[in-house]
């Protein structure tokens, strides 16, 4: 949970679920659910299963399960998700690619495997980063490829990347309340 | 084709233009009431001062234009609604759109660009 007051500028990988309340600017990836509130202000892209947003996001989203922009939120940014439902009064610009081809496959691919070994899910967002968040092809070979090793070491590079971006971007009130939290992000 | 003459309209006293099961319409439509596509078979390019429903099951091929559009089957093109746009739990909807207010229920199927807001005059028929 990253709080009203919080900021984040950088790059963000979770396993677990995330909620946002404060300012994120960057890149999101979290294999369980996001959650953008109603104060929150989002310039990143986003990765989750169920992406719900009630705030302001502007970047593309991924969404393996579904996405749900509420009334109070607005998304302008492309979207690339399985499911989608919109709220009357909701605010959104961008493309959406839905369903058929690339977008269904990986999610059955991501969230099958996801009772047995709680690696492959991460696994698969992983491998997404370094492609555009909005390509969902690799994930179908993702779980495959990726070793478990490979998230023991990826895992914490966000979160330095973190401190350093904290550091160059708005400063040091950012740091503290990003070192205090990640062991609370990780619920999973 | 038949027309509904006493119409159900929201907008009090406007026709509604019914294309049930048995009927189809292909070509350019510009009308000033209501369209209801429920079953029948429909494709070209329609544009309508009320609303456009398309009905559960219904394929249609065509550019959209209305005030409301809802729907509940399926639809192929280009479609603008100068109000609202509500997709069905069973909608699919292939292709892009340009609304002011925009609904998507769970279940709904959607592929294309979205364009929201307020939008340069489009009058009817243009």
């Amino acid at each position: 949970m990253l709080g009203p007051r919080d900021r984040v500028i950088g790059q963000i990988y979770i396993e677990g679920d995330l909620r946002v309340g404060g300012v994120v600017e960057g890149e999101v990836e979290v294999t369980g659910d996001v959650e953008i509130d109603d104060m929150a202000k989002v310039k990143a892209s986003l990765a989750g299963r169920d992406v719900t947003i009630r705030g302001h996001v502007n970047g593309a989203v991924v969404a393996r399960k579904r996405l749900v922009v509420a009334k109070s939120g607005s998304l302008f940014g492309d979207v690339r998700v399985a499911r989608l439902a919109i709220q009357d009064g909701a605010t959104f610009s961008g493309k959406v690619s839905m369903g058929a081809g690339a977008a269904t496959a990986p999610v059955k691919a991501v969230e099958a495997p996801t009772p047995v070994p709680e690696s492959e899910p991460k696994a698969a967002t992983e491998v997404e980063k370094p492609a555009t968040p909005i390509v969902a092809v690799p994930l179908v070979a993702a779980p495959k490829v990726t070793p478990p090793a490979i998230i023991k070491t990826a895992a914490p590079a966000p979160v330095a990347e973190l401190r350093v971006a904290g550091k160059d971007g708005k400063g040091k009130p950012v740091a503290p309340p990003i070192k205090g939290k990640p062991n609370k992000k990780k619920r999973r | 084709m038949e027309t509904d003459g006493q119409s159900d309209s929201k907008r009090g006293g406007q026709n509604r233009l019914v294309l049930g099961p048995n009927d189809s319409l292909e070509g350019k439509l510009t009308y000033g009431g209501s369209m209801t596509v429920d079953g029948g078979h429909a494709e070209g390019e329609f544009r309508v001062g009320g609303n456009i429903d398309i009905g559960n099951g219904t394929v249609v091929k065509a550019l959209l234009e209305a005030s409301n559009v809802t729907i509940k089957g399926e639809v192929e093109g280009k479609l603008t609604a100068r109000d609202k746009l509500t997709l069905g739990k069973q909608a699919k909807l292939n292709g892009d759109v340009q609304v002011r207010r925009l609904q998507i229920e769970d279940g709904a199927s959607l592929n294309g660009y979205v364009r929201m807001g307020e939008f340069e005059q489009q009058a009817p028929g243009s």
